[in-house]
């Protein structure tokens, strides 16, 4: 593992501070879609198991 | 727009490769392979991007159909495995739209209807929308063989694998009759949503299959008639390319007549009351004026419409909320 985390940058860049902002506005909006689509999926296959899991009497 | 070199510190060697092929698309370079006239990627693709990429208005009919299967299905189901249901219908549906997207990216690009589409736009990868499109089949199918049953996930499977072999990549550039064939992709929800509570299919699951089979040629023609210039662009064989106008509203009214009854059928078996006998009677003998009215259009000498296909469009329009209006008639028939 190395002790600092890799960083991620965009160089050598001739953007405006208009696209710079655009450009960050787009990653921020589609990093929050992944959150809510790994947080749904995580979340139906939790309810998916205690429904099969009190199905079978597995649970209280 | 000037585009920027990306420059990865700290990644490996295939990050660096990757930043490298999106530096080439953005300078206009062409790709290594595949399609070669998409517009740079520019600022990168929104949230709403990626969502387009599933085809969303497609979507509402086909959540819409699938949940009507379970509703319909003889057996109680938990209301989580019925969420899960409907979702995996709803990704699974999506995805094949995702690599539909994908492979058509060619002559989506010449057409004006999807001409802003994000990967001829440019603001999605083909291969990023590709690989999103393979991951959501994959989960969507596994989740309904967890969720649900076999059947339902192999049905689900089925219906990925029709829609983007035998209709995307075979039938759509191959043959005039696309539609009609690769109409039966697009009549599996039921049927799925249907097997997902039962683990098995039986008539009534069957007759809505065949109902949405029937129904989609006058739909998607009704859509050919006033957007065949496009098509024609695109060198895509719908129809109206192929036939000529005159010919398509022929076929319109054809496959209404043959639709018609077939909606009857689930009455006349016994399948459903008769709240849905009398709706189907009503809204497809409204099906069949529309289709009438396309197919004495005011015309010229090759079939072309003289009223800039007003019938057309309002059979197009009726084509959809007759299919809600249907299908909504037997959930309540059903629970009422």
């Amino acid at each position: 593992m190395p002790d600092k985390m890799p960083t991620v940058e965009i160089v050598e860049s001739n953007w405006t501070a208009e696209e710079r902002a655009e450009f960050s506005r787009r990653r921020r909006g589609r990093n929050y879609l992944l959150l809510a689509a790994l947080g749904g999926f995580c979340l139906i296959i939790y309810a998916i198991a205690l429904v099969k899991l009190h199905e079978n009497g597995q649970m209280w | 727009m000037n585009t920027p070199a990306i420059k990865l510190r700290g990644l490996g060697p295939s990050a660096q490769r990757a930043a490298d092929y999106i530096d080439r698309r953005a300078s206009g370079a062409t790709a290594p392979t595949g399609f070669q006239g998409a517009a740079p990627l520019g600022l990168g693709a929104t949230a709403t991007d990626w969502l387009t990429l599933l085809k969303p208005r497609v979507l509402t009919l086909v959540v819409f159909t699938g949940a009507i299967g379970l509703i319909l299905a003889p057996v109680h189901m938990n209301p989580v495995i019925t969420l899960a249901a409907i979702l995996c219908i709803t990704v699974a549906a999506g995805a094949a739209g995702a690599i539909n997207m994908w492979y058509d990216r060619d002559i989506d690009a010449i057409m004006r209807r999807t001409a802003t589409r994000p990967i001829p736009a440019g603001r999605i990868s083909a291969p990023g929308a590709l690989a999103f499109g393979v991951i959501l089949a994959i989960l969507s199918v596994l989740v309904m063989a967890i969720a649900t049953n076999y059947t339902a996930a192999t049905l689900l499977a089925i219906s990925i694998g029709f829609y983007v072999f035998i209709y995307t990549m075979w039938l759509k550039r191959s043959t005039p009759q696309n539609i009609v064939i690769g109409g039966a992709a697009g009549a599996f929800p039921p049927v799925i949503g249907w097997a997902a509570a039962t683990g098995s299919v039986s008539a009534l699951p069957i007759l809505l299959f065949a109902i949405i089979f029937f129904w989609t040629p006058p739909h998607f023609w009704a859509l050919s008639l006033y957007a065949s210039g496009d098509y024609e662009r695109a060198g895509v064989p719908m129809l109206p390319v192929v036939k000529g106008q005159r010919h398509t509203r022929v076929a319109i009214m054809v496959y209404t007549l043959i639709m018609v009854p077939v909606t009857l059928a689930p009455f006349v078996l016994g399948l459903t009351g008769r709240f849905y006998g009398v709706s189907a009677l009503l809204l497809g003998s409204l099906f069949t004026a529309y289709s009438w009215r396309v197919l004495h259009d005011a015309q010229d000498a090759t079939g072309a419409s003289l009223t800039k296909n007003a019938p057309a469009k309002a059979c197009f329009k009726y084509s959809i909320l007759y299919l809600f209006l249907l299908f909504g008639a037997c959930a309540v028939d059903r629970l009422v």
